[in-house]
C-alpha cells in the first residue's frame, strides 16, 4: 500500500501549497522527503569530513605547512588524531594546534629551513653520529 | 635489508622525534605528586589561547563543535588585507584575493557564513597576463539588453578603458555564485593607482604570498633535480 495517511499528514506539515492538504502531492512529496532524508544522513558524513579537512588546511597553512604534508607528518609521528578533533583544536585551541604543527615542521626539517636543506643537513649529520654512537 | 645510509636517516629522525622538547614530553612531570605535597589542586594549563584569537565560544566545548553565529560575520572584526597588483600574473593574484575573501584562510571557514576578510588591490593597471593574452584575452558584455548589442574587447582595451574591472571579472569567477557570492564579492576593493582610501584600516601587505609559477618548466624531474 505505502504510507499511511496520517503519516504523511505528520511529513507533510509546512510544504509548499498544495503538498501539503492535497492526499496525492502530500505522498510524493513527503516520499521524496524520506529520500532526500536517507541520501543526506551518509552526505552529511562526507560533508563534514571535507569540511574539516578544509579548516585543518587553513590551519596549518597558517603556519607553513600544507594538509597533505601535516597529515604525513602526523601519521609518521603516530597521532591518532581524527580530521573532527583537530579541525576543533584549529578552530578552538590555536596554540595547541600550533604545538602539532611545530612537531611536524621539527620532524620534516628545521623550522622555518628549506625542506631539501633541512631533512638532507639532518641525514647527513645523523648518519655521522649514528656511525659515532 | 636497508641502504646504511637509510637506516641512519630514519634512526636520527627517530631520534629527533624522541628527544622531548619540553617537560610534559619526559613524562617525568610529576603533577600529582606536586599536588599532593601542597595539599592543594591546581589547574594545570596546558595552553592559554589568547582571548582576542579564539573565537569565544560560549557552550560545551567537550561535545558540541564550533559553529560561527552573526557576530563572528560583522563586518566590524573582519581584518583588511592589501595586494600590490603591479607585474602580477592576473590569475594568481585573483586565487589568492579570492582565497581571502572567502575565508578559506581561516581555521574557522564556514561554506554558508561570511567570514571572509576584505581585500584591497592598487595598481590594478599594471597587472599583466603571460603569452599573448594581452592581445587574445578577450572580454564579452552586452551594452544595453537588446539583441545585437553586445561587444568584444580585448584585455589591452579594456585595461586602457576600466582596469578595476579585469581584476573584478577575474575574482567574481573564482567566488560562489548565489546570494552569499553576491554579498562577499563587494568585500573587493580594487585600485587603479597606488592610494586607497582604507589607510585607516591598516591593512595587512600579502602581495607576497602570491604563488609563482615553478621556474624550470613542468617536468617533476628538472624540479627534483633543482632542489637538490
Amino acid at each position: 500500500m505505502g504510507l499511511k495517511e496520517r503519516v504523511i499528514w505528520k511529513l507533510a506539515k509546512g510544504f509548499r501549497g498544495r503538498a501539503a492538504n492535497c492526499i496525492t502531492l502530500a505522498r510524493q512529496q513527503a516520499e521524496k522527503g524520506l529520500l532526500h532524508a536517507y541520501r543526506g544522513r551518509k552526505e552529511k558524513k562526507r560533508e563534514h569530513r571535507s569540511l574539516w579537512v578544509q579548516r585543518i588546511n587553513a590551519g596549518s597553512r597558517e603556519h607553513g605547512v600544507k594538509y597533505s604534508e601535516f597529515q604525513a607528518g602526523l601519521r609518521q609521528l603516530n597521532v591518532q588524531l581524527n580530521r573532527k578533533v583537530l579541525s576543533e583544536l584549529a578552530a578552538t585551541e590555536p596554540f595547541s594546534f600550533q604545538a602539532l604543527v611545530d612537531q611536524v615542521r621539527f620532524m620534516r626539517g628545521a623550522p622555518g629551513g628549506a625542506r631539501g636543506a633541512g631533512s638532507s643537513a639532518g641525514g647527513g649529520g645523523g648518519s655521522g653520529s649514528a656511525v659515532g654512537v | 635489508m636497508l641502504h646504511q645510509t637509510q637506516l641512519a636517516r630514519s634512526a636520527a629522525v627517530d631520534r629527533r622525534v624522541a628527544a622531548p622538547r619540553n617537560a610534559f614530553q619526559t613524562g617525568k612531570l610529576r603533577v600529582a605528586g606536586v599536588q599532593q605535597l601542597s595539599k592543594r589542586v591546581v589547574p594545570v594549563v596546558v595552553c592559554q589561547a589568547a582571548a582576542t584569537d579564539a573565537p569565544a565560544f560560549k557552550g560545551d566545548l567537550l561535545n558540541k563543535s564550533y559553529y560561527p553565529t552573526g557576530a563572528d560575520t560583522a563586518n566590524a572584526n573582519k581584518r583588511w588585507y592589501i595586494i600590490d597588483a603591479e607585474g602580477k600574473t592576473l590569475g594568481r593574484l585573483a586565487t589568492l584575493a579570492a582565497t581571502y575573501i572567502r575565508g578559506k584562510h581561516l581555521p574557522t571557514y564556514s561554506p554558508s557564513m561570511d567570514m571572509g576578510a576584505f581585500v584591497i588591490v592598487i595598481n590594478a593597471e599594471k597587472v599583466t597576463v603571460t603569452g599573448n593574452k594581452a592581445s587574445d584575452k578577450t572580454y564579452f558584455r552586452h551594452v544595453n539588453g537588446r539583441p545585437g548589442s553586445w561587444s568584444i574587447e580585448t584585455f589591452n582595451q579594456l585595461q586602457q578603458r576600466i582596469p578595476e574591472r579585469i581584476i573584478e571579472k577575474a575574482v567574481k569567477g573564482m567566488l560562489p555564485k548565489g546570494g552569499l557570492g553576491r554579498e562577499i564579492r563587494l568585500h573587493l576593493k580594487v585600485y587603479k593607482g597606488a592610494a586607497h582610501p582604507h589607510e585607516a584600516q591598516q591593512p595587512v601587505d600579502i602581495t607576497r604570498e602570491i604563488s609563482l609559477k615553478p621556474k624550470l618548466g613542468p617536468g617533476k624531474e628538472l624540479l627534483a633535480a633543482a632542489k637538490k
